[in-house]
């Protein structure tokens, strides 16, 4: 037996360990640069990319690259034979450079010329780390003046819906009246959300022409700069004869076949050509080494009197007879550079460093590419916002419901049945909250607030019979109350009639509840706080606010049975001591029982958040997004927009590697996200754990 | 032998309370009171004073209705569900289960101390002002006359006096116990009510708590249930011997333990049976 129990739990441990090394290894590995390898395919091209894995392909032994320029080759990954490749040892070139962009993923290529300044390759590190300073600044006055088109459009956009306000109030259709400014005859409120209008408008026809402008100029300046690079995609250029190991030795012998190869130049005899060293070992390439790509072919670069030198790639065919083929030259905005170094000649410290400044925009940086390249901060700051605002919404809700349970009701079977039904439903799916979320809080309660009953799907009662009814609520509450004092005051402790009277109270109190409700859904006077901006709904989708609440349904069921756990622990002993010093129930419960209990109810609560952060299927449905422009916590007022739609790490991670154009090329992405979403379950468990441990040690008694 | 068998059959019985304990002046005179849970019935018709300004014990074999009745002098028994009463008790002059009490108010006036100490999990100087802080007691002067007033009283002061801010849980446990009697002397009560307030102690600790009670007649009236023969020889002034429930006999603690009325009360004192 103890072979069976101890292997199982092996397993299990086997299981877990492996799981976490596993999104650990993945997830941190996939932000480290790593080198990028060049082979030479049989059929004469080359295939280049970062190596992500080895793998077994039916047999046959697989390199998995990371090919980058996408724009280019149309892939960023790629499986590439072993059997297809000529030599196993990659060419590890040391001046290609890495360039993260904005737009298209990386590129990987030769730098060969800046369209700013004339200079030699060793001075392109600092010029275009001086051109990416001051795009910078281009870009962010970009934002700015498009910032500012965006407050003019919000702006219109106010009036417009002051004046759909005045149209709803009054009944009337004022187009005409706004579109030319005429307000001859209509009531003060439309005069002025119309004058508004045309002044918002007249203002904005200005700037906007102004702003478009500018924003037209700064777009032209940005587009100036270029900087040209070879990347390693082979364009055949023809054929030439030439003596293969004159060429070795980089001695071109007739010259003017390959300037005709190369296209008009004036002077072939300056045609100069210098082989490569294709290994890293030996960078001073006094002695190049041929072995990666086969000694049939050979990287140089020629040197055309007036022109930058070119990369070509020479390949010995059959006939005796030299291929030519060049790189092919691409040319991409300064501006659209994100960061860029050259990933084979880094050492440990600067790859460190890359590491760093990766892991960092990942952190703080706002995504590109939809979310496959640069940061996860708008996805962070969301799960946090909404956890936040899920746990201010659970916590007094579930203490209380809990209080109520453990220190008022009386035990009895209802308690009991309640009590039941509440830890089944922290079994329930979360799915299935996620579908009473979308139905209930964004469609009946979100249409309701946005545009009263009607939108919510009910029918509202005529205006009088809305009245009578309101009329019978205020009877039925009154009498509610009266009953309620009547049974307070009844004489005769444990009379039935005390029992019948409390019972009818409650009744009474909940028809009157029920009562409120039904009146609100068929309010004819109701017409939603948002009514202006229908067809567009504010409210009544998926958003920050529904997803907060829907989730704090799923916790409740967690704080309630922790938070109850933690009342049932403190000792009766320490109620009876405090009710003999003369306490009442509630100052017993604040002084006593709660600080108490405050340890567990801390932990259940810790629980319960990060059961919410972690939780995906019910924010597919309402509020999550895969890109959101907005921020549900911001600087701009009021500050906290419980209306906005909002990114979430888990749905991140589900979007990212399942819904992505690319999915493929967002793998590493989903890991990484994986990882910090672990990172992040994992510290509010310890928190709580740590929180436990501290709050129990305060607690401890001194034993005798 | 044949009175107490009468009494577990059921049949009525009559106490016999000794006149001179009659004599005193009482602080609380419990009047035919009866209790029940649910149907079970666990006092009986008990008439008994406590004397002002002296020591009573209760003694009685296990079960027998001592901490129940003792529970009822401040109607802690009231927090029990299911608990219903006849009779009534009063507490000097003012009656105490007539409906319009309040509750809360008459266990101000009353102190009491459990059978396991239960220091509350706050600083020892917030454990011994909690009953004026229950009333909404801001002063500090005032909060730390009181509580060097009742730890003096309690005969801890010297002990604590530096360490005031600390848990009270930090204490030993015959401390706490010292810490919960000047919880309860705190409120200056009319009466003091101790539930078997040495059961969970060494007796060294037991030898403290006992001068402390011994310190503290005469200043307050105190109620005591025990389990221990020579410990109510020691220190209470009356002694009341409970058996099933009922009052069986009242007396001055000497006469009790050397020339009792009945012989059941004999039997049990110098442990024949119990």
């Amino acid at each position: 037996m103890v072979w069976l129990s101890g292997g199982m739990f092996a397993i299990a441990c086997l299981m877990i360990l492996s799981l976490l090394a596993f999104v650990l290894w993945q997830g941190l590995w996939t932000l480290w640069p790593r080198t990028y390898s060049i082979y030479g395919r049989k059929d004469g091209t080359l295939v280049g990319g970062e190596l992500y894995a080895r793998a077994s392909l039916d047999g046959k032994n697989t390199l998995y690259l990371r090919t980058g320029n996408y724009d280019v080759s149309n892939q960023h990954f790629a499986y590439v034979a072993s059997s297809d490749l000529v030599g196993q040892t990659p060419w590890l070139a040391e001046d290609l450079w890495l360039v993260e962009r904005k737009e298209w993923g990386n590129l990987y290529g030769f730098p060969k010329q800046l369209s700013w300044a004339q200079a030699a390759p060793e001075d392109f590190v600092r010029l275009v780390d001086q051109g990416m300073r001051e795009t910078a600044k281009i870009d962010r006055e970009l934002a700015d003046a498009k910032n500012e088109l965006k407050r003019i459009d919000h702006q219109i956009a106010d009036a417009r819906l002051g004046i759909r306000r005045v149209e709803l109030a009054e009944k009337v259709d004022l187009q005409g009246a706004a579109e030319t400014g005429l307000v001859e005859g209509l009531s003060p409120s439309a005069r002025r959300a119309i004058s508004n209008f045309v002044l918002r408008n007249g203002q904005a026809d200005e700037t906007m022409v102004e702003l478009n402008d500018r924003i037209a100029r700064i777009e032209a300046h940005r587009a100036e700069r270029t900087v040209v690079f070879e990347l390693p995609v082979i364009d055949p250029l023809g054929t030439i004869s030439a003596d293969w190991p004159e060429l070795q030795a980089g001695r071109l012998t007739d010259p003017t076949e390959l300037a005709e190869l190369l296209g008009a130049i004036p002077n072939p005899s300056g045609l100069a050509l210098s082989v490569q060293a294709m290994v890293q070992d030996s960078p001073s390439a006094d002695s190049p080494s041929v072995d990666s790509l086969g000694d049939q072919r050979l990287m140089c670069s020629v040197t055309i009197p007036g022109e930058a030198s070119r990369r070509l790639m020479l390949r010995r065919l059959e006939d005796g007879r030299t291929s030519v083929g060049a790189f092919r030259e691409h040319s991409i905005l300064l501006a659209d550079m994100v960061r860029f170094f050259p990933t084979n000649r880094l050492g440990i410290l600067q790859r460190l460093g890359v590491y760093a400044s990766r892991w960092w925009e990942f952190l703080s940086g706002d995504p590109r590419e939809a979310g496959m390249e640069g940061g996860f901060f708008p996805a962070i700051w969301g799960t946090v916002v909404m956890t936040i605002v899920m746990s201010l919404a659970v916590m007094p809700f579930g203490v209380l419901a809990a209080l109520y349970m453990r220190e008022y009701a009386k035990s009895g079977w209802l308690l009991s049945v309640i009590r039941i039904s509440i830890n089944n439903l922290a079994g329930v799916p979360s799915i299935v909250y996620g579908v009473f979320g979308l139905s209930f809080f964004c469609y009946i309660v979100g249409g309701y607030i946005d545009g009263g009953p009607i939108k919510a799907g009910f029918e509202p009662w005529p205006s009088a019979a809305w009245f009578s009814a309101l009329g019978v609520l205020a009877i039925v509450g009154l009498i509610a109350f009266a009953v309620s004092i009547f049974s307070g005051q009844a004489e005769a402790k444990r009379s039935g009639m005390r029992t019948v009277l409390r019972w009818s109270a409650g009744l009474l109190w909940l028809l009157t509840l029920g009562l409120i409700v039904w009146l609100l859904i068929r309010s004819p006077h109701f017409h939603g706080f948002y009514e202006a901006q229908l067809p567009n709904p504010t409210f009544g989708k998926g958003c920050l606010l529904w997803a907060a609440l829907t989730l704090s349904l799923l916790t409740l069921p967690v704080v309630i049975v922790a938070t109850e756990e933690a009342l049932s622990a403190v000792p009766n002993s320490l109620r009876e001591g405090s009710y003999a010093c003369g306490a009442g129930k509630w100052q017993t419960i604040h002084r006593i029982v709660l600080p108490y209990a405050r340890p567990g109810i801390i932990t259940g609560f810790i629980l319960a958040m990060a059961r919410g952060a972690g939780e995906v299927a019910p924010m597919m449905l309402v509020g999550a997004i895969p890109l959101a422009t907005e921020l549900p916590l911001d600087t701009e007022f009021p500050f906290l927009h419980g209306s906005r739609s909002f990114m979430h790490l888990g749905f991140q991670i589900y979007s990212l590697g399942f819904q992505s154009q690319n999915s493929e090329a967002a793998k590493p992405m989903v890991f990484t996200a994986t990882l910090l979403l672990l990172s992040i379950v994992t510290i509010l468990n310890q928190t709580a754990i740590w929180l436990r441990a501290s709050l129990r040690k305060r607690f401890q008694t001194s034993q005798f | 032998m044949n009175r107490l068998k009468a009494i577990a059959d059921g049949q009525t019985f009559e106490s016999v309370i000794h006149q001179e304990v009659l004599d005193c002046e009482p602080v609380v005179s419990i009047r035919d009171f009866s209790l029940y849970y649910h149907r079970k019935q666990a006092l009986y018709n008990i008439t008994m004073p406590v004397v002002k300004g002296m020591v009573t014990a209760l003694v009685g074999p296990s079960g027998c209705g001592k901490s129940t009745l003792l529970r009822s002098v401040n109607r802690m028994n009231d927090l029990i569900e299911s608990v219903r009463i006849e009779g009534d008790m009063v507490l000097n002059g003012e009656s105490i289960f007539a409906p319009s009490v309040d509750v809360i108010g008459l266990r101000k006036r009353m102190g009491m101390v459990f059978q396991k100490p239960n220091p509350f999990p706050m600083s020892i100087f917030e454990n011994v002002v909690y009953p004026l802080r229950i009333d909404g007691e801001r002063d500090k002067t005032i909060l730390m006359q009181v509580c060097e007033q009742s730890l003096r009283g309690a005969a801890l002061w010297e002990e604590v006096k530096d360490r005031l801010k600390e848990s009270g849980l930090s204490l030993s446990g015959g401390q706490q116990q010292r810490l919960c009697i000047a919880r309860a002397i705190a409120s200056d009560p009319e009466v003091l009510l101790l539930d078997e307030p040495c059961s969970a102690l060494d007796p060294i600790a037991t030898g403290k708590i006992e001068d402390l009670i011994d310190r503290l007649r005469g200043e307050y009236s105190i109620l005591i249930v025990t389990h221990n023969m020579q410990q109510a020889s020691r220190i209470s002034d009356h002694t009341a011997f409970m058996y099933l429930g009922r009052l069986v006999e009242m007396a001055e603690t000497s006469t009790i333990f050397t020339r009792p009325r009945l012989s059941e009360t004999e039997d049990y004192v110098t442990g024949r049976f119990g």
